[in-house]
Order: C-alpha cells, then sequence, then structure tokens
C-alpha cells in the first residue's frame, strides 16, 4: 500500500464490512475449542516420551543410539539438514513473494514464517541432542574460560551455530514485524488479561499514515536482508559435508544442491500446512484453490530442478570412476541403500510430476499427496546423503552397517511433536491467515496490478484515421 | 495511561535487550580473533565470520529500532491528537 493511498486506521477496520473477515480468520484466537486441548495433550505425550528417552541417552550415553564405527552420524544429522531444510520456504518465499509484489501472496505468508521459526527451533536443538554430553554445550558459546577453550571457528560446525542463530533471530523478527499491524486488531477486539498481552506486543500500533509509511519500509528492508542470510543457511549446512573429504560429499555443487533441496521440501511442507489450516480453520474463503495452484507448479518446478542436480551430481561420480566414490555410488544404486534411493526418487521426482503436470490431478487431494511424497523423499534424501558415505570411507573399514535405534526414532517424532505443538500455540494466541494483508490485497490489488500492466505493455498507437491524405 | 506507561518500557526494554544481545555477539567474535592472534592460531575463519555476520546483526538491529522509533512517535502524535 502506498504511502499516500487513504486508508483505514484499525479502530475503523473493526467496524466495517471487514469485521466478518477478521472475525473468521481470528477467532481461533480468541475462542479455545476441546479439539485443540485434545491435539496439545497427544503432541505434548509424544514430547514428554521424547524427553525421557532423551534424558535416558543422556544418562547412559550414545551406545543407545545405532551408531557404530564407522558411521557416527545417521538419523540425528539427516533431521538436522532435514528440518533446516523445511525453515527455508517459509521466510524465503514468503520475503521474494514481498518484493515481487505478487497479489496473491496474503493467505500464504503468515504460516509459512511461522512454519521457518519451529522448524529452526526443532532443527537447532538436534546438535545439542547429538552432543553425546549435553551439557558441556556452553563450550559453544561466549564463554570466558580460565582454561582458554575457544570454539573453534574453522569448523563448519561453528559456522552452524552462527548462521542458524542468524537465521532464526531474523526469521522471528521477520514474523513479529509483519504481526504488529494484527495484533492491534487483536488488542481493539480482545479483553482483560488478552487485551493486555495484544497491547504490550502491538507497540502501540494506530494505523497512522506516519507508522505505515516506517512499517512498510521496515518490512521491505527485512525481506531484503532475510533472502541472503536463507541462503546462505543451507548453504553452510551443505557445508558440513563438503568440506570434508568423505566419498559422496566433497562435491562443489552442495551447497545450491541443498538449497534447491530446502526450497523443495519448504514449499511441500507450506502446501501441507495450508491444507491442514483450510480444513481446521474453514478456510475455504482465503485459501482458494489458485493459491495452492500457484504453489503446486512451482513445486514441480523445484521438482525437476532437484532431478537436474541429483543427475548432475551422480553423473560426475559416475564419469570420474574413483573406486572410493563408486563403492557410494553402487551402495546406493543397486546395494543396501538402493531401496531407499528409488523410493526417493519415486517420491521426489515421479509422483510430483504424475500428479502436478496434469491438471486433472491437480487438485487439493493430488497436491497433498504430492506434497507428503516430496517431504518423506526430502528425508530419504537426507538420510542417504548422511550415511552411506560414512558405511564406505575411505579407511580400510569393513562396510559399516546402520540401524537406526528406539531412542533416534522416539527423538525424530519428538522433534515432530515440538513443531506440532509449537504451531498449535501459535495458532491459539496469534492469526495464522494475515488479516490486513488480505484486507490490503482487497483494497490495493486491482490497481497495483493494472499500474503494473501499464508499465511494460507498448504505449497505446494514435488510432489510424484512415486518411491517406497526410501521407 | 498505564498501559501506554507499560508498553513504553517494554518497548525499550526490548530494543535494549536486541542491541546488547547484538553487541555481545560482535564482541565475542571479536575476542575470538584477538585470541587466535594471541595464541598464534589461524585467524582467517573468525575474519571471515566477522565480515558477514557483525553487519548482518546491526542491519537487523537497525531496522528494528527504526520500526520501533516509528511506532512510538506515530503513538504519540496519535494520543495528543
Amino acid at each position: 500500500m502506498s504511502a499516500e493511498a487513504p486508508r483505514a486506521d484499525v479502530h475503523h477496520l473493526a467496524q466495517t464490512d471487514e469485521a466478518a473477515m477478521f472475525e473468521r480468520l481470528s477467532r481461533s484466537n480468541l475462542v479455545t475449542t476441546w479439539k485443540w486441548y485434545l491435539g496439545v495433550a497427544a503432541a505434548g505425550a509424544v514430547l514428554l516420551w521424547g524427553v525421557i528417552v532423551f534424558l535416558y541417552m543422556a544418562m547412559v550415553g550414545m551406545g543407545v543410539t545405532g551408531y557404530n564405527r564407522p558411521v557416527f552420524w545417521g538419523l540425528y544429522e539427516a533431521s538436522l539438514v532435514f528440518w533446516i531444510g523445511l525453515s527455508h520456504s517459509g521466510t524465503l518465499i514468503s520475503a521474494i513473494l514481498r518484493l515481487t509484489h505478487a497479489t496473491w501472496r496474503a493467505p500464504v505468508l503468515r504460516g509459512a514464517e511461522a512454519m521457518t521459526a519451529f522448524t529452526l527451533v526443532v532443527g537447532g536443538l538436534i546438535p545439542i541432542i547429538h552432543l553425546g554430553r549435553n551439557w558441556r554445550v556452553y563450550y559453544a558459546l561466549p564463554y570466558p574460560s580460565s582454561r582458554e577453550l575457544w570454539p573453534n571457528m574453522r569448523s563448519p560446525l561453528m559456522w552452524d551455530a552462527m548462521a542458524i542463530t542468524t537465521y532464526l533471530i531474523g526469521s522471528l523478527t521477520f514474523l513479529y514485524v509483519g504481526m504488529i499491524p494484527d495484533l492491534a486488531l487483536l488488542r481493539d477486539k480482545s479483553a482483560g488479561w488478552r487485551k493486555r498481552f495484544y497491547s504490550a506486543l502491538s507497540l502501540g500500533f494506530r494505523g497512522t499514515h506516519a507508522q505505515w509509511r516506517r512499517y512498510h519500509v521496515a518490512s521491505t528492508l527485512f525481506a531484503i536482508l532475510i533472502i541472503p542470510i536463507a541462503v546462505s543457511v543451507h548453504s553452510i549446512v551443505s557445508w558440513d559435508f563438503a568440506m570434508a573429504k568423505v566419498p559422496g560429499w566433497h562435491s562443489t555443487i552442495f551447497a545450491p544442491y541443498f538449497v534447491v533441496g530446502a526450497i523443495f521440501s519448504g514449499i511441500a511442507a507450506i502446501l501441507v500446512l495450508m491444507i491442514v489450516f483450510r480444513k481446521v480453520f474453514h478456510l475455504e474463503r482465503y485459501l482458494k484453490l489458485i493459491h495452492f495452484n500457484y504453489l503446486s507448479v512451482l513445486l514441480l518446478v523445484m521438482s525437476l530442478l532437484w532431478f537436474y542436480f541429483t543427475f548432475s551430481e551422480y553423473l560426475t561420480s559416475y564419469y570420474g570412476h574413483e573406486p572410493n566414490e563408486m563403492r557410494v555410488f553402487w551402495y546406493k544404486f543397486s546395494g543396501a541403500f538402493a531401496p531407499y534411493f528409488w523410493t526417493m526418487v519415486t517420491c521426489n521426482f515421479l509422483v510430483p510430476l504424475i500428479l502436478l503436470s496434469n491438471r486433472k490431478t491437480r487438485t487439493i487431494p493430488g497436491i497433498l499427496i504430492a506434497s507428503i511424497s516430496v517431504i518423506i523423499g526430502m528425508w530419504l534424501e537426507r538420510l542417504i546423503i548422511v550415511v552411506p558415505s560414512l558405511a564406505n570411507p575411505r579407511l580400510p573399514y569393513p562396510t559399516g552397517i546402520y540401524i537406526p535405534s528406539h531412542t533416534e526414532w522416539m527423538l525424530f517424532l519428538g522433534g515432530v511433536s515440538v513443531f506440532i505443538l509449537g504451531y498449535m500455540m501459535f495458532a491459539r494466541f496469534f492469526p495464522v491467515i494475515s488479516v490486513w494483508e488480505i484486507q490490503e490485497g482487497r483494497q490495493e490489488s486491482a490497481k497495483t496490478v493494472t499500474e503494473r500492466i501499464t508499465s511494460y505493455m507498448p504505449d497505446p498507437q494514435p488510432r489510424y484515421t484512415g486518411s491517406m491524405e497526410n501521407e | 495511561m498505564m498501559n501506554n506507561k507499560l508498553i513504553d518500557r517494554l518497548q525499550i526494554l526490548s530494543i535494549s535487550l536486541i542491541w546488547l544481545l547484538f553487541t555481545g555477539i560482535a564482541v565475542w567474535i571479536l575476542n575470538l580473533i584477538k585470541e587466535s592472534l594471541r595464541l598464534h592460531d589461524a585467524p582467517d575463519a573468525s575474519l571471515g565470520i566477522s565480515l558477514v555476520a557483525i553487519p548482518v546483526f546491526f542491519t537487523l538491529s537497525s531496522v528494528l529500532t527504526y520500526v520501533f522509533i516509528g511506532l512510538r512517535k506515530g503513538r504519540r502524535k496519535d494520543v495528543e491528537s
């Protein structure tokens, strides 16, 4: 919305016909249902079991995992890359859609940004879980040790810590700043402790011209800033692997390959969340088929791009025919990991290609199946990157065997429950769809689109009068 | 009125904490460089990270401060009018 355009302040908005829309979109923030409590109890129970398993592992040691020489990274690291990957699309896509003024973006942004925050929290917990002696996590912090022990910044794992922290802070700020006008609306509609809660969070936003102008400048700056941060985070996660001279890892295309995979899985996760929200909160009027259609076409494009990167990666290994690389190659293609590898190709490439390239199957159920398929496929991809390379090292070890234990699976499920619980809490207190952006979209979109089309289409020629006399 | 005072204090506290956190991170990284030089270790990684991380953190906090100051000014004008 331009700064000069007349705009309704937040008090006015609550009294107009937009109020009905606000009622619908913020209902979950003002009313608590038994289903919400049931969901929280179920996710909380899984989380509690995960915490018990974690405490047991902390007491008895990492021997309760399936790790065994030479495979010392497994499900935890695959999950770390997976969760950080999921975090990508949220803020990144939101920032890109904001900067490109995509007029259909409004119902998609908030859910995507919140996803980034919670997936990053889960991803950030995994290195601590994997640490073994978890109580020594403070070694990575700026702790003024008398023994002069400082974190070694030459290790990509320390780069990870820096990158994930920066991205988490940036994403939370991006999410929070994007919610301020909606928090002001909730403040004006609520009473009691809720009013105080939303008053404190809305920072006195009143919707004046000056506030909106500054708000839009800041949103644009945040969007510009967050894109390179997002790209750098998954590049750094890829360098955890690519900087090591391990067969199958030491690759120059790992950074873009990981970024593409991250955006791919992130879009799939956004689609699943949008379909769930649409069903649970009855948002059929706001999350329309066209939103799913746009995002699913993007998912299809990312699927093709992922296949291209995967093909390039393995073709280069095969053509080089270096013996250690070939051991890993055949381990994936026809060895112990072949079932996982070919399932990954099916889930990430064939299923989306079949379902999303055909308009008849590009329906909500079709998109849901394709998205779940991609999430499973991308999780398998992370596992396939981590384990086969460690199971076939350069050193003369026999081929390793890795079977994840009950502890690892339970901690993985605990991570899933942290995500679900966090998201449920978020949906309980904050609107999952940006009310102010939908309102802004309704008021401004037609004008914006007309202006944009006029700006890039050729100017109309003077009409030919039919007279030849002047020529 | 009480509410406005509370909001004022919360705003000032939150923005101060953000600056404190980001300044702390910058000081920590600079200290890592100093330590690596003193111990004749390799400072290149710390230098590289500081070149990226410190400007990013300070840009983030500057934009946040810009938002907070803008909202405070807007609220004051609104209350006065």
